[in-house]
C-alpha cells in the first residue's frame, strides 16, 4: 500500500490532532518572524490558539487573512516545538476550497492543474513549446540518465522566466553533462495546490507524479524551481529517485571545474534566498558560490538574509490571490533594501521570486539602475553558444 | 423544480494559435486545451443556485465525445444530480438547429420545469441552439438572461440587453433560458467532490438509443453548408508611436486630427 505524505489523515482525525495544536506552548515566536504581519492582519499564534475550537473553524475559514500566508515557512522554522503553524491556515484553506467558495483566479488555477497539469491554464500540448530550436534530450523510461530535469510550469510557460531551462540546456551541452529533461507528460508537482489546501488535488497529483517519476532511471532529479525541489522532497515519500535543486548540480560542476565562464560581470550583485530554498531546504551556501565564481562580481548580503530571508509573497498560492492590504509589498521592501545597498543586481534562483521581485522593481521605477535576475540568466550571457 | 442543463465541451482558443487543416473545414485542435464553454459554466451554476434555493433536482445533458465526462463529473461535483451524454458522428453538429433537434428529442419524454443553456458556445458562437431548443420542445424561452428569479409556475428572467439596458420579462413554465456570463461566480468543483460524483449516474446514448432518425438530424437534414474555414487577412498594422511623451503626444494628436476623428 502507498504510504502518503505526512499530511494525509483519516477522515476520523479531528483538527487538532490533525495539526497537532495540543502541542503547541503560545509562545509567539510564529507570529513575532512572519513577514506578512507588517502588511496584512495575520497572527498565525492566535489561529493556533483558536483552532482548537472545532466549532469556531468554519468562522475561521472564512477570514481574509487566511489567504495572507505566503507559506515562507518561516513560522516553522522558529517554532521551538517543531510544528508548522503555516498548515493550520492551510487547513482552514481547504475547508474554502471543499466548499468550491474560492476566488475565480484560484478557481481557475486548480482546475487547470486538474485539465491541463499547470495552474497557469495553459494547453498540456504546449508545454514543450519552449524548447523548439534548441538541442534537448528527452528522456525516456528506462534508458538511464544522470541528471533528469524536472522544468516546473512556471518555467515552461511563462516567457520572462523560460530563459532559466533555455540556458540551463546551453549550459549542459557545453560542460557535456549526462542529462535529459520529462517528456510533455511532467504535470504540476502540486507545491501550490497543497498551499492553497486542495487536499484531494495533492494527494492525486503525489501519486500521479510518484508512479510518473519512478518509471525513470537516473541518479537524480534535478528541479530548475525551489517549490518543485521542496514539494518533492517533503511530499513524496515514495519518489524513489533523490532531488536537487539545480545550483547544487552547478555548484558541483563548478567545483569539478567543468564550467568556464567567458567574460566578466562587472556588478554588484546582492543573493535573494528564496524562501523554498533557503530556509525550507537548506540550500543557502549553492547560489552564492555559483555568483562568486562569475568574474567580476561583487557579491552582497541583505541584511535579512539566509534563514532570516525576507519572503517575496509570490509562494502559498499568493500568485493568483491578491491581498486585501494596501500597505507595501514585501517584495518593494526587499527591492528597496537592494537599492540601499547600491546593488546593480538582484538575483536569484526561483521564477516566482523573479517574476514578484521584478514587478516590484518597475513599480518603483528602478528600471533604469537595477535589474533583476534568474542566476541562470546571468549565466546564460557568460557562456559561449 | 426539475432543472435541465445543457452544456457543450469547448476547445480553449483564447491562448493557442488556430490553424485551419488542410480540407479547410475543421481546425488544427491538437494544441488546445478543452473545457466547459464559458456561459454553459454559468449555467451550470445557475442550475444548483436554482435546486439549493427551491429545492429539486438537476440533470446535464450534453453532446460530446468520451474526454468530456471529466466536465460533467465537474457539473455533478457542483450538485448535479446524474447526466446524459450523446455521442453519435451521425448529427450534423455544425448546425444548431440540428443539435437542438437531439437535445429535444433527448429530452421529449421528461418532465421539467427550467432548461438552462449558456447563451453561445465559443467555438462556432451561433448563439441559437437555447432558443432552438425551445421552439422544438414548443415551450417559452428568454436569452440573454443575467438574473434568474423563480416564482409559482413562472420564472422572471432578466434579459441583458445592449447599452446596459435590462428587459424584464416572467414566462410561464416550463421555460428554456440562455445564460449569460457574469449571471453569478461559478464555484470550484474539488477533486473530492468529483471522486464521488463517479457514483452518480451518466448514460451514454446515441440517436437510436434516444429513437431520432439520423437522417432527420444530419448533414442531409441541415440547410447549413460549412463550406470554408479561414483567418481573416490583417489588412493593417498597428502603427507604435515613437519619442519622448511631449513627442508622442504631438504625433498622436496629429494623426486624430488628421483621420478627421476628433
Amino acid at each position: 500500500m502507498m504510504m502518503r505524505g505526512m499530511i494525509m489523515t483519516t477522515e476520523s482525525q479531528t483538527f487538532t490532532e490533525k495539526y497537532d495544536l495540543l502541542g503547541c506552548i503560545q509562545c509567539g515566536r510564529c507570529t513575532g518572524g512572519c513577514p506578512v504581519t507588517v502588511r496584512a492582519d495575520l497572527n498565525v499564534r492566535q489561529f493556533v490558539d483558536d483552532a482548537y475550537d472545532e466549532e469556531k473553524l468554519d468562522e475561521l475559514a472564512r477570514l481574509a487573512e487566511i489567504w495572507d500566508c505566503t507559506a515562507c515557512h518561516t513560522c516553522a522554522v522558529r517554532c521551538p516545538k517543531g510544528l508548522k503553524p503555516l498548515e493550520v491556515l492551510i487547513g482552514l484553506r481547504s475547508l474554502i476550497v471543499e466548499s468550491g467558495k474560492v476566488e475565480p483566479t484560484v478557481r481557475d488555477a486548480l482546475q487547470s492543474v486538474l485539465l491541463e497539469g499547470n495552474p497557469w491554464e495553459k494547453s498540456r500540448a504546449t508545454r514543450q513549446d519552449w524548447m523548439e530550436g534548441l538541442d534537448v534530450r528527452i528522456a525516456e523510461p528506462g534508458e538511464h540518465v544522470k541528471n533528469l530535469f524536472f522544468v516546473c510550469c512556471t518555467n515552461a510557460y511563462d516567457p520572462r522566466v523560460q530563459v532559466t531551462a533555455k540556458n540551463m540546456i546551453k549550459i549542459l551541452n557545453k560542460a557535456g553533462v549526462d542529462y535529459a529533461f520529462l517528456p510533455e507528460d511532467e504535470s504540476c508537482c502540486g507545491s501550490e495546490v497543497f498551499t492553497i489546501g486542495e487536499e484531494g488535488l495533492f494527494e492525486m497529483i503525489v501519486e500521479d507524479n510518484t508512479e510518473f517519476l519512478n518509471e525513470f532511471s537516473a541518479d537524480r532529479i534535478v528541479t530548475l524551481s525551489p517549490h518543485c525541489f521542496t514539494t518533492y522532497r517533503t511530499h513524496f515519500p515514495d519518489l524513489k529517485l533523490p532531488v536537487i535543486h539545480y545550483t547544487q548540480l552547478l555548484d558541483e560542476l563548478i567545483e569539478e571545474g567543468k564550467l568556464a565562464w567567458t567574460g566578466e560581470l562587472p556588478k554588484k550583485v546582492v543573493y535573494h534566498d528564496p524562501c523554498y530554498l533557503g530556509k525550507q531546504s537548506g540550500v543557502f551556501d549553492e547560489p552564492r558560490r555559483i555568483l562568486k565564481s562569475i568574474p567580476g562580481v561583487e557579491l552582497l548580503e541583505f541584511d535579512r538574509s539566509r534563514e532570516r530571508s525576507l519572503c517575496c509573497e509570490g509562494g502559498g498560492g499568493k500568485m493568483w490571490v491578491e491581498s486585501e492590504s494596501k500597505k507595501e509589498r514585501l517584495a518593494e521592501t526587499r527591492i528597496k533594501d537592494a537599492k540601499v545597498l547600491e546593488a546593480d543586481i538582484v538575483a536569484a534562483a526561483c521564477p516566482f521570486c523573479v517574476l514578484t521581485l521584478e514587478d516590484a522593481m518597475k513599480g518603483l521605477g528602478y528600471e533604469e539602475e537595477m535589474r533583476v535576475a534568474e542566476i541562470m540568466e546571468l549565466l546564460g550571457e557568460l557562456i559561449e553558444d | 423544480m426539475k432543472t435541465i442543463v445543457c452544456i457543450k465541451y469547448v476547445p480553449d482558443t483564447s491562448e493557442a494559435e488556430v490553424k485551419v487543416n488542410p480540407d479547410g473545414k475543421t481546425v488544427d485542435d491538437a494544441k488546445f486545451s478543452f473545457d466547459i464553454n464559458d456561459a454553459d459554466n454559468y449555467a451550470v451554476e445557475e442550475s444548483v443556485l436554482v435546486k439549493e434555493d427551491k429545492g429539486g433536482e438537476v440533470d446535464v445533458l450534453s453532446i460530446g465525445p468520451k474526454q468530456s465526462e471529466v466536465m460533467i463529473r465537474m457539473a455533478m461535483a457542483k450538485g448535479c444530480d446524474r447526466a446524459t451524454r450523446v455521442e453519435d458522428d451521425r448529427i450534423a453538429d455544425h448546425d444548431p438547429l440540428m443539435v437542438a433537434k437531439v437535445l429535444a428529442g433527448a429530452l421529449k419524454d421528461q418532465e421539467f420545469d427550467l432548461i438552462f443553456t449558456g447563451c453561445w458556445a465559443e467555438d462556432d458562437g451561433h448563439m441559437s441552439t437555447g432558443v432552438a431548443l425551445a421552439e422544438y420542445l414548443g415551450i417559452n424561452h428568454a436569452s440573454m438572461v443575467k438574473k434568474v428569479e423563480v416564482l409559482d409556475g413562472k420564472v422572471k428572467a432578466h434579459r441583458e440587453l445592449e447599452g446596459g439596458l435590462m428587459e424584464v420579462v416572467e414566462l410561464e413554465l416550463p421555460a428554456v433560458l440562455t445564460i449569460q456570463t457574469g449571471i453569478n461566480e461559478p464555484r470550484y468543483a474539488p477533486i473530492r467532490g468529483i471522486r464521488q460524483a463517479q457514483k452518480k449516474e451518466l448514460n451514454v446514448v446515441n440517436l437510436d438509443d434516444l429513437g431520432l432518425d439520423p437522417s432527420e438530424v444530419g448533414s442531409e437534414a441541415s440547410l447549413v453548408v460549412l463550406e470554408n474555414l479561414y483567418i481573416p487577412e490583417v489588412e493593417s498594422a498597428a502603427e507604435f508611436i515613437e519619442g519622448e511623451a511631449d513627442e508622442k503626444a504631438e504625433k498622436l494628436a496629429s494623426i486624430l486630427v488628421k483621420g478627421g476623428l476628433v
